[in-house]
Formats: C-alpha cells, sequence, structure tokens
C-alpha cells in the first residue's frame, strides 16, 4: 500500500501567532485516517492548507504524488473537500447545487448527470433532489454538504467536522456513507473530529493534535493501549514523592505521578457558568495509569486506607481516545 | 467555462430573489415616473413667467426687429435693448442673467437664405430652469422667423427667374408655387435658417445646453441603479464567504482569476439589463404616459458602449466594496453611503449643468457624475463618441482604480 498523502513539516503563522507548527504525517490509500482534537487546534487550518484554500507559511505535502506548493492545480483535482460550514446555496435545490459544484470540477452534460444521480443515491437523497436546500433538515443539509465534495468522485476525500449539529439518525446515515465510500470505491478520507467515539468507530488510523502540533499518532488500539487498563485520578490531602513511589509499585498500577485536576472545557458561546464558586487552591491530584482500573483501584484504596491518608475525590477513566487525550494534554474534548 | 458556471449559478439565486428583482429593474421605473413628472412639470410652469430678456442688436435691420417684436409678442418675455459692451459688463457682474446677441449679418443673411447663429449667453449661476424657458420661447419665434424667412427667399427668387424668363410664364403654376412652399416648411424642420446657440461662459468652448429637468432623470436614474448593482456584487461574494461555498470554491480546480470573473461577470449583465429596461421605459414607456421621453440620441452604438463602460465600473466597484466590508451591516452602510449618496451627488436626479454650477469641482471626484455626463451627452445633447472620450477615460480609470485597489485588499483567505 503507498501512501496517498505525504504531510512534511507543515506549518502556518499568522504573525506572530503558529496555528499549525510543522506537522508531519502520511495517510496510506483507501485509509480512513482522523484528525482528533479539540475546536481550534489547527485541524481546518491543516485541511485549508492541504485543499489549496490557504497557502502553507513553510513545509509542504504531496497528495497523489504532486506537491501541494507547486502541483496545486493537479492536487484539487485528486481532492474532495466536505467543509465544516455548510457549504451550500440555500436557494437552489440539491440537484441544481450538486450540477453546479459538478460542472466547477469539469463535469458536463450526461457524464455531469450520472454522478449527480450517483451521490444523491450515496446519501440517500434522490427523492428529494429537487427541493431547496433550505427546506431540509440539519441532517439532510450534511448529506448534500458531503454529496457536494463527492460529485467529481475525488481519490481522496477530506470531511471536516461533517456531523456538526446533525440528530443520531442523520449521524449514522454519514457513518454509513463514509464506511460504504471507502469500503466499496476504495477511497481515502481524511476525517477531523472533536467527537472521539466517530474517529474511534470510523478510523484506521488517528493523530491527536492540539495547539497546532500533533502530539501522538497511530492505530485507535495502539493509542488506547498508552493507558492500558485506563486512568484513575485521586485527591488527597497531602502528596510527597515516596508516596507517588510506594503507589506506583502497588499490583496493577503501572504509574503514578502528580497531575493537576483536569482543565474543563470552555463553555458554549454566551453560556454562563451556573454557580459562581470562589476560587479555591484545589488539593492534589495523583494520576495513576492502571493495567487493570478495577484491580488498581482496590488495591489503590486499601493502600490508602492502611495509611490513613483519606481520598478529597475519585474518578476513574475506561481507556478510550476521550482519556488518551486528557492523558497526553491534560485537557478534555469538549463536548 | 467555469467563470460562466458561477455566473448562471449566482443569476439563478438573483433570480430567486423576488425583493432584488423589485429593487433592480422596477424601483427605477418608479423613480423615473416620478421624477420625469415632477420635474418636467416644474419646467412647464416657469415657460409662464414674464422674464426680461437683454438683447444686443449688432445688425439693427428690419429682420432684427421682426426677432424682438416677435420675442415680445410670444407672451413670455419682455426683450430690453443693451450696447454690447454695457451688457457683458452686466452679463459678468450678473445683474442680468442672459443675454441675446444678433449678430450684424443677421437681416442680410437670413433674406439671402443663409444659416445664421443667435447666442444666447447665461451667467453660470444663472437658474437653468428660467434660461430653459427663455431658450423655448426664443426658438419658437426663430422656428416661425425661420420658415418665413425661407418662404420669403424662395418666392424672391422665383419671381426674379419668371423676371428673367416671362415667356416661360407658365412653369410658374399655383400648383408649382404651392410644392415649393411644402418643400420650404420641410427644409424648416430638418435645416433651420435661424438657429440658437446657448452659452455659459464659464465653460469650455461653447457647448449646447439642450437637456431638461424630465428627461435628465431618465439617465440620472438608470446610472444610479446599475452603480446600485455593486451592492449585489459585494453582498453576494459576502454570502459566499458567509455560508463557506468560497472556501469550496477556492479548493476546486479554478484560478483566484476565474472565480473573480464568475461572481463579477453576474453583475455586469444584470446591469446591461436594468439600462436596457430603464431606457425601454424612458424611450417608449414616458412617451405611452404622456411624459417627456428622451431618445438614444444619434449614436445608439455609442450609448451602448457607455453602459457596458458603466457596468464595469460599477462591478469594479462591487469588489472593491467586498474587499473593505468586514460584516452585512458594513456592505449596507458603504453602499449606501456611495452607491445612493454619490449616485445623488453624482447627478441621478438634478441636471448636471446645474450640479457643475452648485457642487463645482467636487462632483468631478464621483464616477456617477461622469457617467451621468457621458450620457446625457450622447442621449440629451446629441453630441457623439469622440465628444465624451474625456468622460470614458475617467471613468476607465475609475474602474482600474477600483478593481486594483480592491484586488490588493480582497481576502481570499
Amino acid at each position: 500500500m503507498s501512501a496517498i498523502l505525504e504531510v512534511d513539516h507543515l506549518e502556518k503563522k499568522y504573525g506572530d501567532f503558529s496555528a499549525v507548527k510543522g506537522i508531519s504525517f502520511s495517510v496510506e490509500e483507501g485509509e480512513v485516517f482522523g484528525l482528533l482534537g479539540p475546536n481550534g487546534a489547527g485541524k481546518t487550518q491543516t485541511i485549508s492548507m492541504l485543499t489549496g484554500v490557504i497557502p502553507p507559511t513553510s513545509g509542504t505535502a504531496r497528495i497523489a504524488g504532486h506537491d501541494i506548493k507547486s502541483e496545486m492545480d493537479q492536487v484539487k483535482k485528486v481532492n474532495g473537500l466536505v467543509p465544516q460550514d455548510l457549504a451550500l446555496y440555500p436557494t437552489l435545490s440539491a440537484r441544481v447545487n450538486l450540477n453546479f459544484f459538478g460542472r466547477i470540477y469539469g463535469l458536463r452534460g450526461k457524464e455531469l448527470k450520472e454522478r449527480v444521480d450517483d451521490v444523491l443515491r450515496i446519501v440517500a437523497l434522490t427523492e428529494r433532489a429537487d427541493q431547496k436546500v433550505d427546506q431540509y433538515s440539519g441532517g439532510m443539509k450534511r448529506r448534500v454538504n458531503i454529496a457536494a465534495g463527492l460529485v467529481h468522485q475525488p481519490k481522496l476525500l477530506f470531511l471536516d467536522e461533517p456531523t456538526v449539529g446533525v440528530d443520531p439518525q442523520s449521524r449514522n446515515h454519514i457513518f454509513e456513507s463514509v464506511q460504504r465510500l471507502n469500503r466499496e470505491r476504495n477511497m481515502s478520507v481524511v476525517y477531523t473530529s472533536h467527537y472521539m467515539e466517530e474517529v474511534e468507530l470510523l478510523c484506521n488510523r488517528v493523530a491527536i493534535i492540539d495547539e497546532g502540533n500533533i502530539i501522538a499518532i497511530d492505530t485507535v488500539k495502539n493509542l488506547i493501549s498508552i493507558l492500558g487498563g485506563g486512568v484513575i485520578y485521586i485527591g488527597l490531602e497531602q502528596v510527597d514523592d515516596s508516596l507517588l513511589q510506594q503507589l506506583s509499585e502497588l499490583p496493577a498500577v503501572k504509574e503514578a505521578t502528580l497531575t493537576l485536576p483536569p482543565a474543563q472545557p470552555p463553555l458554549p458561546e454566551g453560556e454562563e457558568p451556573q454557580t459562581e464558586a470562589e476560587p479555591v487552591m484545589p488539593n492534589p491530584i495523583v494520576k495513576i495509569v492502571a493495567e487493570n482500573s478495577q484491580q488498581a483501584v482496590v488495591n489503590v484504596i486499601s493502600f490508602l486506607n492502611e495509611q490513613d491518608r483519606p481520598l478529597t475525590s475519585l474518578e476513574i477513566l475506561e481507556p478510550n481516545l476521550e482519556s488518551v487525550f486528557l492523558h497526553l494534554t491534560g485537557k478534555k474534548l469538549r463536548e | 467555462m467555469k467563470s460562466i458556471s458561477i455566473a448562471i449559478k449566482d443569476l439563478q439565486i438573483l433570480i430567486k430573489d423576488r425583493g432584488e428583482v423589485i429593487q433592480l429593474f422596477l424601483l427605477p421605473l418608479l423613480f423615473i415616473i416620478v421624477f420625469s413628472g415632477a420635474l418636467g412639470a416644474l419646467g412647464g410652469e416657469d415657460e409662464a413667467t414674464l422674464l426680461a430678456l437683454p438683447v444686443v442688436d449688432l445688425d439693427g435691420g428690419e429682420a432684427a426687429q421682426s426677432l424682438r417684436t416677435g420675442i415680445d409678442e410670444a407672451g413670455g418675455l419682455k426683450t430690453e435693448l443693451y450696447e454690447q459692451s454695457q451688457a457683458q459688463e452686466l452679463l459678468e457682474n450678473n445683474d442680468i442673467h442672459r443675454l441675446l446677441v444678433i449678430p450684424a449679418d443677421f437681416t442680410s443673411g437670413t433674406e439671402a437664405g443663409n444659416q445664421v447663429n443667435l447666442t444666447l449667453i447665461s451667467h453660470p449661476d444663472a437658474d437653468i430652469q428660467e434660461t430653459e424657458a427663455v431658450r423655448l420661447v426664443i426658438v419658437g419665434v426663430v422656428n416661425e422667423l425661420s420658415l418665413e424667412s425661407q418662404i420669403l427667399a424662395s418666392l424672391r427668387q422665383m419671381g426674379d427667374m419668371q423676371a428673367n424668363a416671362p415667356e416661360e410664364y407658365q412653369m410658374f403654376t399655383t400648383d408649382r408655387v404651392l410644392a415649393q412652399a411644402r418643400s420650404q416648411f420641410e427644409t424648416s424642420k430638418t435645416r433651420p435658417l435661424i438657429k440658437v446657440k446657448e452659452t455659459i461662459p464659464s465653460q469650455e468652448g461653447e457647448r449646447p445646453i439642450v437637456e431638461t429637468l424630465g428627461l435628465a432623470a431618465v439617465s440620472g436614474i438608470a446610472v444610479l441603479f446599475v452603480f446600485g448593482t455593486a451592492q449585489v456584487t459585494a453582498r453576494s461574494i459576502y454570502d459566499e464567504k458567509k455560508i463557506g461555498s468560497f472556501r469550496r470554491l477556492l479548493a476546486a480546480p479554478m484560478s483566484k482569476a476565474s472565480l473573480l470573473s464568475g461572481k463579477m461577470l453576474p453583475n455586469i449583465i444584470v446591469g446591461l439589463i436594468q439600462f436596457a429596461v430603464i431606457f425601454a421605459f424612458g424611450v417608449f414607456g414616458l412617451k405611452w404616459l404622456g411624459l417627456s421621453a428622451p431618445t438614444l440620441g444619434s449614436q445608439p452604438l455609442s450609448v451602448l458602449l457607455v453602459c457596458i463602460i458603466i457596468c464595469l465600473c460599477s462591478t469594479a466597484f462591487g469588489i472593491l466594496v467586498a474587499a473593505i466590508a468586514r460584516t452585512e451591516n458594513q456592505i449596507g452602510g458603504l453602499t449606501s453611503l456611495l452607491v445612493w449618496g454619490l449616485g445623488i451627488l453624482g447627478g441621478a436626479f438634478i441636471p448636471i449643468a446645474f450640479l457643475d454650477q452648485f457642487l463645482g469641482p467636487v462632483v468631478k471626484i464621483i464616477p456617477q457624475y461622469w457617467a451621468n455626463r457621458a450620457l446625457s451627452s450622447l442621449m440629451l445633447r446629441g453630441l457623439g463618441l469622440t465628444d465624451i472620450t474625456t468622460e470614458l477615460a475617467v471613468l476607465l480609470g475609475f474602474t482600474a482604480f477600483f478593481f486594483l485597489f480592491g484586488l490588493w485588499r480582497f481576502d481570499f483567505d
């Protein structure tokens, strides 16, 4: 299997601010590759550079063998982009929208009609194709948005947060469409999301991106295995190095380190905090990476009771990409 | 082809927006009816006002006397004789507002059947409506006098011929004489023996001013609304960016030049359709409504060329607004100020000769002013393409400036 996308130290700067900090990764042909990160991590900026929407500040990438700096015209023919926004003309029908985007990619006549009919079938909107887009539900609009990125049969499809604001039924439909395109047409997909369960479900490999850096890249299974059997956060009144050493030597415990409480994700825009709590100095938190979380919890609590050290808090995280992200960045992915 | 696809798509979106269609195509017609009717009526009232008309009679002959009597008897004006130097001084001081100069060869010229020119000089601050009323009265008297002189000259010529060849008396039958008279009637309509030239001393050269208030409204409102389509271009680009489709277009295999030209093309098409609708209504609709209607002048193709250049200028202006404005409100505010505000100052509702006098050199930095000048020169003053090269050059200069500045500031990201 050869790489359809090879990213080499790609960087995007706006003045002194680096939105993307020299990232490198590759995507194999026929692979569904996930870019997982919170809002503002640099996912959309990365996709924008790879699709020719914005130029990179430095670094480059090759898509299907074409350099994005010197052969963008060729790259654009290979790429398909489904942007995060509903990039459709709301007063026109789905069919007119798709005809337009097909013509922009040079499709004409019978070929255009066949391609439009095909993508309408893929997103299951054939029967309502002549309805105005602004009369569709949010999920249906998302499906037309995806269809518009597929109409020219791209080899590499960039899906940028395609399920934002979508009902569960439409979300499942989108997942099925992506899986079918990948399975039946061997289409390579770069899928960005801040929903870890989507990435876990769809992607062969995942790059975790935060503040413009890729902080981990591997298969979902391997990434989760970083946490072994899960992570336990315990709050204590006092912690010293000898306690950490003793905890890390307990059976079923892989590692024990002092950490700060996990940062909460920002509240949605316009939403106020429910209570105005007085700022207090938090108790120290010990992060325990477990080989087996249930066994480790029993051992840790027994040990602390023996030592007469009361717990101020306890949180057990099952191993998944969310807890991997928290483990690697100290931050939660925004739900 | 991709530019055309974008243009077709934009036109499809535009057609579905009924409010926009009404604003682009029906509102101008309503404005024209109101302003043509109202301003035309203003001009009509002035014709009935009794005014003093200073006259310098350099001829002193019989025809000059007949002309003065004719003007006095027409009922609207009272002629007053002045010496030339005295009259010039009074005119310069604006103590008199206009002056009719009868040339020294007036009587001999009309008797000989040669064309002679009367000159109506008006002070730059003279009321344009009054001047127009005076001109209309003089033209009416002159036409009668011109016809009379031509018929008399013709009969005199026939009499001379008969005297020289009395044996050929059968050649001068009643039918022959009547035919000659009818011929003179027609000739006087197309080639008047006496012409009235109107001049304003402060203006370059001697430019005849024949535009009337009502007629000027058609081209003025057309220019106003065609420049208004700049808002359509700016809003269309803003909407593409807002919904994210601009990003999708940037990711498609097409150049930025194709993308921009695709966004500009609908504006040019809409602008030309606006001109066609407004001028068709102006030429035929106003006549049907019983109002004064303009013509396309003697060079309709030149009018078309001017319309194309105005559409280009308006489109480039739209690109500039799209480049500068960051929000929908800014687009609305900028276009209201620049399109409507400057449009009105540039002569949408007020004839440009009046604007020249009222606003002075300020109007010369307004593109709509030059557009109105070009169109009124062709449609109302009967001038040709070679007479409006300055106007066209200035409009093209504005177009280049708007486009290049807009391109420089345009945020493709």
